[in-house]
């Protein structure tokens, strides 16, 4: 109980930390790297958030293209306004969900993880086809308005923090319970009386959500997405994130996405090499921190507090 | 007379060119305990699922509370009062005592007091009382068990269907079971199907039994019939011959 009072309050501190590094830094590059660092953790917490389920939605991949994509027509095509146009990606994100989730969420395991695949990518190659959405080399030129430049930085993490914060919620409430009540043993909650798709379906769309209105944000953050920005692998990035900041605590996917894209762009003029390290990182992280930094983190404070009483 | 709780009508269960369960029926009134017995793959096990709505029977009907579920799923089936626990325990094992009953308890009560209430009431009946915390997969087998029945009891079913609660219990653990069935027929007024092995367990709390070999009932009665029923010793014990 304690322990998770402090965290809270450590949570809470850093949070306000990153805010005010994010209002008074005037160095272009930092911020920049801290709103690629705040989608990357939406991705991870939103890609955690059905893993409580059991479920590896590779379709995280799909919905955060969705939302980058109509945020970006919505803003160059029909100059939607900005906070719709943000607004406008998760919706779709939602609807898009709930289709697929209807008809996928009765597979489960490796089935579901195929099929999120061959729908992540099924989407990318409709990208590359279609004339209207830029085929192969995408949108250009998605700006957001610019009185809001001096303020972008504050704006993603805002809304970042608040994305994570609505899911963080959400698992802390009954329904969170059901999810990991799924995750553990889906009959016996069908047993109960609980549609177990429903709930799956429910978990989905919510996750769907944050990574839509995330992937509109990345489309004006980065101001040009091609098709190729939203394949398999930025799940499976998202996957190293959890994995590594440690999969039992939302904030151990938030560390986790900090760590890497930090890392990420301290190696990006090593060319292939970026990879090869990437790979590296997730096998040793594995094989000394199963249970990730976060987790690892906790059994040391552990070890000390035991060796002092 | 009163109507049948549950009444299964000629059901039959096929897989490929294997009929589990051929043509049985029969009925189950309010406040009885009713057994299920019959040798190793007799269609017992198949014969729960498709009443609880995890199969559904290739021909015959379901009739529960005057309603026709056949084919309904089984949370369907489980908000209408008829839940069921599984053969081998079945527990979220990574999840406390307390968060097991509630998600038994969150689709019956809807608010959060009462949820707790709940909670409480159904681990002090099974014995889980001082147990709140611990994690359910560490619990030792007996008292997983007793969880199985705490989650599925928490709903207050009126059909209650226990798939071999006593099976690899010891005998203090399996009479501390059996008091609970009685309990929780007798103060809570529900309705229980049971399917086991401990044929002495079986006769003495069952008011009737219904034995199915191959699939298709064999004998229905008191336990004092099924006890002298010819047809029973010989599938039990062989022929003789």
């Amino acid at each position: 109980m304690r322990s998770a009072r402090a965290g809270q309050i450590i949570t809470a501190l850093a949070a306000a930390g990153v805010l005010a590094f994010a209002l008074l830094g005037d160095d272009e590059y930092t911020q920049h790297l801290l709103m690629w660092t705040a989608l990357n953790a939406v991705l991870a917490v939103g890609l955690r958030f059905m893993l409580l389920v059991g479920e590896t939605n590779i379709g995280t991949g799909a919905f955060y293209g969705m939302g980058a994509y109509v945020g970006a027509i919505c803003t160059t095509k029909w100059g939607v306004p900005f906070p719709l146009a943000l607004l406008a990606g998760g919706v779709l994100a939602v609807v898009i969900s709930t289709g697929f989730g209807l008809v996928t969420l009765r597979t489960k395991g490796p089935y579901f993880m195929l099929i999120s695949f061959a729908f992540t990518e099924v989407v990318r190659l409709i990208y590359t086809r279609v004339d209207w959405l830029g085929g192969n080399s995408g949108i250009i030129g998605i700006f957001p308005p610019q009185v809001l430049d001096p303020w972008m930085s504050v704006l993603t993490v805002v809304l970042c923090g608040g994305l994570i914060l609505m899911m963080y919620l959400c698992e802390q409430s009954n329904l969170g319970k059901v999810f990991r009540a799924i995750q553990n043993n889906d009959a016996v909650v069908e047993t109960v009386g609980i549609d177990v798709v429903r709930i799956k379906l429910v978990c989905l769309v919510i996750a769907s959500f944050s990574v839509g209105i995330a992937g509109s944000l990345h489309a004006h953050i980065y101001n040009v997405i091609s098709p190729g920005d939203f394949s398999y692998l930025v799940p499976v990035f998202a996957l190293a994130y959890i994995k590594i900041g440690g999969d039992a605590n939302v904030m151990g996917a938030v560390i986790g996405a900090t760590l890497l894209t930090v890392l990420a762009q301290m190696l990006q003029g090593m060319g292939s090499m970026e990879h090869i390290l990437f790979g590296g990182a997730i096998v040793a992280s594995m094989l000394v921190l199963p249970d990730g930094l976060l987790g690892g983190a906790g059994r040391l404070l552990r070890l000390f507090s035991r060796a002092r009483t | 007379m009163t109507a049948p709780l549950l009444i299964a009508q000629a059901i039959s269960r096929r897989f490929g060119g294997i009929l589990a369960v051929n043509d049985f029926s029969f009925e189950i009134f309010p406040g009885d305990v009713m057994g299920l017995i019959g040798p190793n793959g007799a269609g017992k096990s198949t014969t729960f699922n498709v009443i609880s709505g995890f199969y559904k029977p290739t021909t015959g009907k379901l009739i529960f509370l005057g309603e026709d579920i056949t084919g309904l799923s089984a949370a369907a089936i489980s908000r209408r009062g008829l839940v069921r626990t599984f053969q081998h325990g079945s527990l979220l094992r990574e999840m406390t005592v307390h968060d097991n009953i509630l998600i038994g308890a969150l689709r019956a009560v809807r608010d959060n007091a009462g949820r707790e209430k709940r909670v409480r009431e159904t681990a002090e009946l099974l014995g889980l009382g001082g147990l709140l915390h611990a994690i359910a997969g560490s619990l030792p087998h007996g008292l997983q068990r007793m969880l199985s029945i705490a989650i599925a009891f928490a709903a207050r079913p009126k059909l209650l269907c226990l798939d071999e609660p006593l099976t690899g219990l010891n005998s203090t653990e399996a009479a501390a079971a059996l008091d609970v069935i009685g309990r929780i027929r007798g103060e809570y007024e529900t309705t229980i199907l049971l399917v086991d092995h401990n044929m002495r367990a079986v006769m003495r709390i069952c008011d009737r039994i219904a034995v199915l070999n191959y699939g298709q009932k064999l004998a229905e009665g008191t336990p004092e019939e099924i006890r002298n029923n010819p047809d029973v010793i010989r599938a039990y014990l062989g022929d003789g011959e």
